[in-house]
């Protein structure tokens, strides 16, 4: 393997130059080829034989009673093997989002109920020899329902006679945590600016549908095939439904085609691993594009009031921040991600006086769940819009307003939670302004003129975690050995979502060990097989996982020379590993391959080079990023078309500078669609998904995607492989605050109900 | 109905039902399973091939509408083993994160130059607007595209 020069040529390379041999330079992703000649096998692209396929009836009411379910015509049908119901499949309720055994979660789904709760949820399922068939008698279920009243808005979910969906109803979570005294403060407070911020219901749009497989075995054993992001999550919803023990239900992490989140909870694993037990044959079910959209997960709506107090200097001195989190028909992780929203806004400025309040609801809309960012891309929104208010309000420069409140290194979490490490966000935003030229385009744009075409110039910053240090457990286990040949292969339960996990940690180990990285196979987890993983959720990977490559690939190294040693006769100090060629420092004549070397030691010291290592998290710094974007708007249409947007990032260190750039180009599409287009719209008369098909649903595509500029500050100082933080999830935070901060400079609004579409643009014009 | 029709330079002859869609013929009754189903209802380009020349997205066409054309599928773009140049252009720029779009991508970008060997920017941005990508945000699309369309250019003026 060597690294193609041109790689990433036309992009802006800031990469420092460094002696890392293989950190830091742009491997390739190490399926690639596969991907780009359409050999590799997504889960949909698997047969198997014998293969059932599932098509599953969807809830067409938002909240309703089943009465009555015919299946008599469906299962009349040749080729339909069973129809599956309320009354034929577990009462077992479950959490789709629990991913540690003991984790305490509202239990309140069914893989089928006598009540759905929401257009989408599940009412049947026919199992059959084609999808075909399957598809024809899902439309011969006859099902009564008895209409019960429904509610959308999650505000009415917190009125006094809102209806129950749930026993209990709502809020079904609350919290409030902060520091400092905030009521006192904000009575001395020389300016208040209070908003209220909307975010709403998205679809993550992976490329790829839901799909799994499962197959199960004459030994009971269950096997599902499924592009997961959580093996073991997937393992205990599924033998908690089944009720089998974990070692026979074994998951096999398939190649990812996009998730976002959306594939992180168990949605239809279970579902098809039921069908498979009960039917002794393997079945596959494949979401449409609407079943994904409508029965899957969603990013949270969350509704944000803030209120920022400030000194005449533009110093925050309390800031109050209320959440509505509106997760749908079922809990899922309604109140983790309330809890991870008011995590982040201690962590970026340096506020001591600060409250955050949050209550979650249910609604008859379709369930929300993890999705990139965790909550982050929403409270960042609510809290960046508000602060570019306050700086007008103040007459400061936003920029000029952020430096003053900013985060500095290893400042403390004042809410109590881990050390921000080294949080260079400072760095973020004064490097990228002046790459940017913030003054002058600031300046420039500020509206421009009163024709037409408005142009806006604006920013926003956010946090986001690195693992779930300081929160709940996190480690990873690994083992690596070498082979007889020389080359290696790591054991994990690592998942590559395609943001190029394998890669990145075959570049960990190269380096340590010298070895070409084409020489590693790093094969993605498997349950069976594969040492316990978190997962690849929390913006961990890099930063957990790739400590943990690092940390045992200098085991196998300590090992590996200590044999070596006594082979060579010398002292293991003395072992000098380069580029696949072993020898002593001081018989530089007598040169070896490591396969030589292995060879040796198997046959003279009867000893294996392995190493199985477990790294415990221990630190949890905060990744930091900024954006500076122009946008124009077409004050005739309303439409905005984003011009040109920098991406700072503060990421410690890119193992791989090619993937950090990828994972930002994607996360700038992400934030720009929920900054001005995506939303599922949910019809407040009927609960109806409007947004249902990529027709109704607008992606940001190639000709709106602006010139996407990146700087990356590394400057390490953490505990992750070289220095690495997260980028996956920060990538999008900063980009839907920065884009609503431009256009409400280019039109002088304050629009905070997002996304910014062509009507809430002319509405606010009118105004 | 039979469907007689070439399928990367080779000919076929099938018995296939009307009304079914050539993405599923290529998939379930030839096993060419690089072209993606992603919508279904010709919005995302996941499953874009060439046919006669042009970028058709095989979801929205139906097996008699192939009757007697030339399909060119992604597993046809390396045919004799050797990467074709936008195929490489995409590995070395990036292009690729969950490959899902990829096979349809390349599709879509092999027709453009097929047409237009040496298009600008906008007419990369505008013949890849409808495949539709969550990972990569085009950057390093539209760059492998660029890329590719140089080294046509280079190796044409030789
Ligand atoms: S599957 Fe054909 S365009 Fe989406
Ligand atoms: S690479 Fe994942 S959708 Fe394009």
């Amino acid at each position: 393997m060597t690294e193609d020069k041109r790689m990433y040529g036309h992009a802006d390379d800031l990469a420092q130059p460094n002696e890392l041999k293989y950190v830091g330079h742009n491997v390739p992703l190490h399926d690639a080829v596969a991907k780009a000649t359409g050999k590799i096998q997504y889960t949909g692209d698997m047969e198997f034989p014998g293969m059932l396929y599932v098509k599953i009836l969807f809830s067409p009411l938002a909240h309703a009673r089943i009465k009555k379910i015919d299946a008599s015509a469906a299962l009349a049908l040749p080729g339909v093997v069973a129809v599956f119901t309320h009354a034929n499949t577990p009462e077992t309720l479950y959490n789709s989002q629990v991913w540690f055994a003991g984790q305490e979660a509202r239990a309140d789904e069914r893989l089928f109920c006598d009540t759905v709760r929401f257009v989408g949820d599940r009412v049947a399922a026919v199992v059959a020899t084609d999808k075909k068939t399957a598809a024809k008698a899902v439309s011969l279920i006859k099902v009564e329902y008895e209409v019960l009243p429904a509610l959308f808005d999650p505000e009415e979910a917190l009125t006094e006679n809102a209806i129950e969906i749930h026993p209990g109803g709502s809020p079904f979570f609350e919290k409030e945590f902060g520091c400092g005294i905030t009521s006192e403060t904000f009575n001395k407070a020389e300016l208040i600016v209070e908003d209220r911020v909307e975010t709403p219901k998205i679809h993550h749009a992976a490329m790829e549908t839901h799909v799994c497989i499962a197959i199960p075995d004459y030994s009971g054993k269950i096997t599902i095939y499924t592009p997961c992001q959580i093996l073991y999550s997937v393992r205990l919803v599924v033998a908690k439904v089944l009720r089998l023990p974990y070692n026979k239900v074994r998951i096999l992490k398939t190649p990812m085609g996009g998730s976002f989140g959306g594939k992180q909870e168990v949605t239809i694993e279970p579902l098809a691993a039921f069908f498979a037990q009960a039917t002794g044959k393997p079945v596959k079910i494949e979401y449409n594009r609407q079943e994904s959209i409508i029965s899957t997960r969603t990013r949270t709506r969350t509704i944000g009031y803030v209120r920022t107090a400030v000194d005449k200097n533009g110093k925050i001195l309390a800031r109050e921040v209320k959440a509505i989190v509106d997760t749908g028909a079922y809990t899922s992780n309604g109140s983790v991600v309330s809890m991870a929203m008011g995590k982040k806004i201690f962590r970026l400025y340096r506020i001591e006086n600060q409250v955050f309040r949050v209550q979650a609801v249910h609604t008859n809309t379709p369930v929300a769940g993890a999705a990139r960012g965790y909550g982050s891309p929403q409270i960042h929104a609510i809290t960046e819009i508000n602060l570019d208010h306050v700086a007008n309000r103040l007459g400061l420069d936003p920029v000029e307003f952020r430096l003053r409140n900013l985060v500095h290194p290893y400042d403390q979490d004042l809410s109590g939670g881990p050390s921000l490490g080294n949080a260079r966000i400072i760095d973020c935003v004064e490097e990228g302004a002046k790459l940017f030229r913030w003054q002058e385009r600031r300046a420039q744009a500020n509206g421009n003129g009163s024709g037409r075409f408005r142009r806006g110039v604006g920013m926003a910053c956010a946090t986001h975690s690195n693992g779930y240090f300081g929160a709940f457990q996190d480690f990873t286990t690994m083992t690596l050995r070498m082979l007889e040949d020389g080359s290696m292969i790591l054991n994990s339960g690592i998942h590559e979502l395609g943001c190029g996990t394998v890669t990145t940690m075959k570049q960990i180990i190269a380096e340590v060990i010298d070895i070409n990285p084409d020489r590693i196979e790093a094969p993605e987890g498997d349950t069976e097989t594969s040492p316990y993983d978190v997962g690849s959720q929390s913006s961990r990977v890099t930063h957990i996982c790739g400590a943990g490559a690092l940390k045992t690939a200098h085991k196998v190294k300590e090992i590996f020379q200590r044999e070596a040693a006594k082979i060579l006769g010398c002292e293991p100090e003395d072992v000098v590993m380069h580029a696949e060629i072993v020898w002593a420092k001081s018989k530089p004549e007598e040169k070896m391959t490591y396969g030589e070397m292995a060879r040796a030691i198997q046959r003279k010291n009867r000893m294996e080079i392995i190493a199985t290592e477990t790294y415990q998290a221990a630190d949890n710094p905060g990744s930091y990023g900024a954006n500076f974007v122009e946008v124009e708007v077409d004050t005739l249409t309303g439409l905005v078309r984003v011009i040109d947007l920098l991406a700072v990032h503060d990421v410690g260190k890119a193992i791989n500078p090619g993937f950090v750039k990828g994972q930002i180009y994607g996360g700038v599409q992400m934030g720009i669609g929920l900054a001005l287009s995506e939303d599922l719209r949910i019809d407040p008369k009927n609960g109806k998904v409007k947004g249902d098909s990529f027709a109704r649903y607008h992606l940001i595509n190639a000709p709106d995607m602006p010139l996407v500029n990146v700087l990356l500050i590394e400057k390490g100082g953490d505990l992750g492989p070289f220095g690495a933080k997260s980028i996956g999830e920060i990538a999008t935070c900063p980009t839907a605050p920065a884009v609503v901060n431009a256009v409400n400079q280019a039109l002088g609004t304050n629009l905070t109900t997002l996304p910014l579409t062509p009507e809430r643009i002319l509405a606010a014009l009118r105004e | 109905m039979e469907l007689e029709f070439k399928v990367n330079d080779k000919a076929y002859s099938l018995e296939v039902d009307p009304e079914s869609r050539l993405l599923d013929v290529l998939r379930e009754e030839l096993g060419l399973t690089g072209a993606k189903e992603g919508c279904g209802e010709g919005e995302c380009g996941a499953c874009t091939v060439i046919m006669d020349d042009l970028a058709v997205n095989s979801c929205l066409v139906l097996a008699s509408q192939a009757r007697g054309k030339e399909i060119l599928t992604v597993e046809g773009l390396a045919a004799n083993g050797e990467l074709d140049r936008m195929q490489q252009a995409f590995i070395d720029n990036g292009a690729i994160q969950c490959g899902f779009c990829t096979p349809g991508m390349l599709m879509s970008a092999k027709a453009l130059l097929l047409r237009e060997p040496n298009p600008t920017e906008e007419e990369i941005r505008t013949a890849l607007a409808g495949n539709l990508c969550r990972c990569t945000g085009y950057v390093n699309i539209v760059n492998a595209v660029k890329d590719a369309a140089s080294a046509e250019e280079t190796e044409g003026s030789v």
